[in-house]
């Protein structure tokens, strides 16, 4: 049951679009800074398989710069 | 029950080296100024509160010791400021014990009116903008309980973003309200401030020579007579 | 468990990413609550939801959302600062439970149903009810949260249309005693003075009133006078410590029901003493005696009614000789040398004297009894009716004033005048457009009678906006099982789900204060309008369009014309036609929708500030004081003795029971416990013991406790030396919380002449739980 948190930075002047895109994934929580063009992003997912797809899906979004993660937790 | 060392599970930091890869992107976002994202203009007619009370604020500035203006051990941050209050300006809650009923009200102001460390805290005190007004808890209690009685659907807008200058290296226009808020330096010097938002140079004590309201009134536009 | 572990893991991961943010970015912020459209912030101005006081507010809003609130630094009442329930109030809109669709009781569940249809339900049944059970048989139960009109709509419906006097309001349980000590003493209804009396005054004295908790923005304004002149006293006179009696110069502390005594003490003090303006009082006052044992109106269809008989100084003097310091030291537990120094200080020439009262001296079995008196303390001295000087009667909700008092939704009353006077009932029915039969000479019930004729079965319908009686009502046992006998319709006007609302048959969705247009009237004669800043939710209607929908669906379309666009203009300027005379003329609509409030008389574009003065009141003859309310054209003092409370601490039941309110919560916390920061400063209700009876009883603070009178019982946890402190024998309980209902131990005794069930002083027992 992995959970990860991320500061998840956007292609500028796309804070909006990133925001609605992590939003609209499963497993996913976003908070975005109010004054900075940064978002935290906790990811829980149920096992190792969907942790995989989910990251292959949060490489792929378009709206994203570059992820940094803060805190990592696996069940091993 | 599971045994409690598969429980804490593995835990690992990435820390280092994410303040590498950010560096880069933390110049970026100074330079940007990104007008579109999170304007969050709060005022359109600006209270001159300040200036009501002008002769109150110099008095007050001038019995600060400079010690005190250039303390900068805070360790307050803004969303810690942020997460007492309901929206921009709203009176935030005491986050610490206050006894009843043996605390006269005029008391929260033997801290709060000239701030300083306090032991029993371990933490600098913030001053209060307004120490004219005394009852201080008809506006600021103190929160004990966690659950809501029903959930709210509150929203409200964002806090001002900081440094909104209109040119590179300009004083930025003050992004709140000034009623209630007059006080620069209650909020902006000293070591129980916030320290996103403490000047660097305390020792004028005029801050709105430089520093004007800002509001959302249209630009400029003649309109002539005829 | 393993839920609440995962959930932890969590919270560490976003604590962890903030953490490392804070040191990437310094100043970023990650907001408590969530973001609007962060479009600009436009500020319209409102009254505040909540108490009397009518503080100014400006309402932030973006979008169509309220998102802020700060003071209107352009109304006078309170210059820019709120109270923390009104820095608060917008949140109120915005309960997660909030009421937007009708709803229709069907098969014993509440069903959400088209509000078309449920009002047409609303008019069948009442029409079906006159039928079945006489006019007098339905009933309308509003309160002094009603917006003008809405009370004014009920008014003409009720007393105009449909010929019946069942038209009561809440302001009954708070304010009544109130106006039945200014008709008796003055002879028109409500305050001389106006909170400037605030800046000018050198002593306050407040009698059984937390104003600290209760008028937190008058109350500041105290204290801003007193740090900027230096020779202001206020004097805390109570049964119980509050936080006002610690910002007191002085806590005088009485035993329940004794002030009685205590101001006839006052008075023979400065009798003694040869303080009198006797200037004053030769030619403004004159001296009356009214029936004694009056009763305390326990049983039901009890009847009272005073008689006034004038008499001389001399009997008045005589009266007074019960009363010595001394004396009534005995009664009150107050130190003969505290009511001397009372005295000096109203005997003083030097110094302006304003008293200030509320609840406590309106829920009082002698409710009427003890306004006349402190208006005879006041009167002696000549201190009235000019800046700095005067009694002031506070009130507690928004608009008890505004609407109760000055509209007169109160069984006996009519816009102008009472329903028992030809020319008032004439003059109502030719602005109503009703034929003069229709208006009832005869009023019906008040309040408590009104919940006991349901209980009964003389009433069969009801009609509930903006109160929560299943709250409220004192010995609430018997008033819930009333509502709920069979063959009684519920209509029930609300905005959040309560207790009232677990009862009702029909609930109509309403609207908020600021999602419509409307007005208060606040404790300073104060006019307040505010235009609807937000669009309702849902199906929510205002008030005031519900009763004109039910209204027109029973055959009313001629007195209720008006368009949906201009309605509430249309109301106010037929409903200024009943005052305009200088003694009471309101502003007109657009200058109140110009300004943060104007008070009455509003006589050729000018405020009154202090009637009854020839300098100030327009309305006033001669050079200085006009009593001219009275036919006398003089001020009355009372002869009203000292009598027991309804029901004193026994050896079975030996502590008195005194409730109210604390600041977090407004009333019975259906909205304000909607806040999070209010319910979470003061999530549950308590009951304070004093720590000598405390640990005479082993309690502890938060052990539970089972308070319970002859009526019923609430369990509950102790507070000691909490919030306020009860003096020995004494404990109270705040009723803000419906799981805690209090009102089912209080007593449903009143003041028999003015009908206020007193809330303060019923006997109790507690035991350890």
């Amino acid at each position: 049951m992995p959970v990860f948190s991320y500061l998840a930075y956007p292609v500028s002047g796309s804070k909006e679009q990133l925001l609605n895109d992590l939003a609209a994934l499963d497993f996913c929580e976003v908070t975005p800074a109010e004054n900075q063009a940064v978002l935290i992003l906790v990811t829980d997912t149920p096992d190792e398989e969907t942790e995989k797809k989910l990251q292959e899906k949060l490489k792929a979004l378009k709206s994203l710069e570059s992820l940094g993660m803060t805190f990592g937790h696996t069940d091993e | 029950m599971e045994n409690p060392k598969q429980k804490v599970g593995k835990v690992f930091l990435i820390f280092a080296g994410l303040c590498i890869l950010a560096l880069p992107l933390i110049v970026l976002t100074a330079l940007s100024s990104e007008p579109e994202e999170m304007e969050a203009s709060v005022a359109d007619t600006q209270n001159m509160d300040f200036d009501d009370k002008g002769q109150a604020v110099f008095a007050s500035y001038d019995q600060i010791s400079r010690d005190y203006l250039e303390g900068t051990s805070t360790g307050r941050t803004l969303s810690e400021y942020y997460s007492r209050r309901q929206y921009p300006g709203s009176p935030p809650f005491i986050p610490h014990k206050v006894e009843e009923p043996d605390l006269a009200p005029i008391e929260c102001l033997t801290c709060h009116a000239r701030g300083g460390w306090t032991a029993e805290l371990k933490k600098n005190t913030p001053i209060t903008p307004h120490p004219e007004q005394e009852a201080c808890r008809q506006c600021h209690i103190t929160v004990t309980e966690a659950q809501l009685f029903v959930e709210t659907d509150w929203m409200s807008v964002a806090p001002p973003r900081l440094g909104r200058t209109s040119l590179p290296g300009a004083p930025p226009p003050i992004p709140h309200e000034l009623q209630m808020r007059g006080d620069c330096v209650a909020c902006h010097v000293g070591p129980g401030t916030v320290a996103a938002i403490r000047v660097e140079h305390p020792s004028r004590g005029n801050c709105r020579q430089c520093h004007v309201p800002e509001s959302n009134a249209p630009l400029f536009e003649r309109k002539p007579k005829s | 468990m393993d839920f609440t572990r995962r959930d932890f893991i969590k919270s560490a991961a976003l604590q962890s990413a903030v953490t490392t943010a804070a040191v990437l970015f310094p100043g970023i912020s990650f907001g408590a609550w969530k973001n609007a459209d962060s479009g600009a912030i436009e500020w319209k101005k409102t009254p505040c939801r909540f108490c009397g006081t009518g503080c100014g507010l400006l309402v932030g809003v973006s979008g169509d959302r309220a998102v802020a609130v700060k003071g209107d630094p352009n109304c006078t009442v309170n210059k820019g600062l709120c109270c923390v329930k009104g820095y608060h109030s917008v949140q109120i809109l915005y309960g997660k439970d909030r009421v937007n669709k009708a709803l229709v009781r069907k098969n014993g569940k509440l069903v959400e149903t088209p509000l078309k249809e449920a009002l047409d339900l609303v008019a069948s049944k009442m029409q079906e009810t006159i039928k079945s059970h006489g006019k007098d048989a339905v009933a309308m139960y509003g309160s002094g949260q009603w917006s003008i009109t809405d009370g004014y709509v009920s008014s003409k419906l009720f007393k105009g249309c449909i010929g019946t006097n069942n038209l009561e309001a809440n302001a009954r349980l708070c304010m009544a005693s109130a106006v039945t000590g200014f008709l008796t003493t003055f002879g028109l209804d409500e305050p001389m003075g106006c909170y400037d009396d605030l800046d000018h005054a050198d002593v306050f004295i407040t009698w059984g009133n937390n104003m600290a908790e209760m008028h937190p923005v008058l109350f500041s304004r105290m204290l801003a006078n007193r740090k900027s002149k230096n020779n202001v006293t206020i004097i805390d006179l109570a049964t119980r410590t509050t936080r006002t009696s610690q910002a007191a110069d002085k806590s005088i502390i009485f035993n329940p029901q004794t002030d009685l005594a205590v101001a006839n003490a006052i008075c023979y003090e400065i009798i003694r003493n040869d303080w009198v303006n006797w200037d004053f009082v030769n030619k403004h006052v004159s001296f009356h005696k009214g029936k004694t044992n009056i009763g305390y109106g326990t049983q039901d269809h009890f009847k009272f009614k005073d008689k006034a008989e004038t008499v001389d100084w001399e009997t008045y003097k005589a009266f007074l000789a019960d009363y010595t310091p001394e004396k009534v030291e005995k009664i009150s537990g107050v130190p003969a040398k505290d009511i001397k120094y009372l005295a000096a200080l109203f005997g003083d020439p030097d110094k302006k004297v304003v008293s200030y009262w509320c609840m406590g001296m309106n829920q009082h079995t002698r409710g009427t009894w003890i306004n006349n008196l402190v208006y005879n303390c006041h009167l002696l001295v000549g201190k009235i009716s000019q800046p700095g000087n005067g009694p002031f009667s506070l009130t507690g909700q928004p608009s008890a004033c505004g609407t109760v008092r000055e509209v007169g939704t109160l069984t006996h009353k009519l816009p102008h005048g009472v329903v028992m006077k030809e020319g008032a009932r004439k003059m109502a029915a030719k602005i109503w457009d009703v034929p003069v039969e229709n208006i009832d000479p005869k009023p019906t019930y008040h309040t408590v009678e009104m919940f006991r004729a349901l209980d009964r079965g003389d009433i069969r319908f009801m009609w509930i906006q903006v109160t929560n009686p299943m709250v409220t009502m004192p010995n609430l046992n018997r008033y819930r099982n009333g509502a709920e006998k069979d063959g009684r319709f519920l209509v029930v006007s609300e905005i959040y789900p309560t207790p009232t609302y677990d009862v009702a048959d029909v609930v109509l969705p309403s609207a908020l204060w600021i999602e419509r247009e409307g007005f208060f009237g606040n404790s300073e004669r104060r006019t307040q309008h505010n235009d609807q800043i937000v669009p309702m939710p849902g199906d929510c209607m205002s008030n005031t369009w519900q009763i004109i929908e039910v209204a027109r669906r029973m055959g009313f379309e001629k007195q209720f014309p008006w368009s949906e666009e201009t309605y509430i203009e249309d109301i106010w300027n037929e409903y200024i036609q009943f005052h305009d005379t200088p003694k009471h003329r309101m502003a007109p609509y657009k200058e109140l929708k110009a300004n943060s409030g104007l008070q009455w008389p509003f006589v050729n574009g000018l405020e009154t500030k202090w009637r009854y003065h020839a300098k100030y009141d327009p309305a006033a003859e001669g050079e200085d004081f006009d009593f001219y309310g009275k036919p006398d054209r003089r001020a009355w003092i009372w002869l009203r003795p000292y009598e027991p409370a309804a029901e004193s601490p026994d050896s079975e039941y030996p502590l008195w029971l005194n409730t109210g309110r604390i600041l977090e919560h407004w009333h019975t916390g259906s909205m304000t416990r909607r806040v999070p920061v209010l319910h979470r400063a003061a999530p549950e209700a308590y009951v304070e013991i004093n720590p000598d009876d405390a640990t005479r009883m082993g309690i502890n603070s938060g052990n539970k406790v089972k308070v319970s009178s002859r009526r019923g019982s609430v369990i509950m946890k102790a507070s000691i030396n909490g919030r306020g402190r009860p003096p020995r024998g004494m404990v109270f309980v705040p009723f803000f919380d419906e799981s805690y209902l209090i009102n089912e131990v209080t007593l449903d005794a009143f003041c028999p002449i003015s009908k206020q069930p007193d809330y303060k002083k019923c006997a109790v027992k507690l035991e350890k739980v």
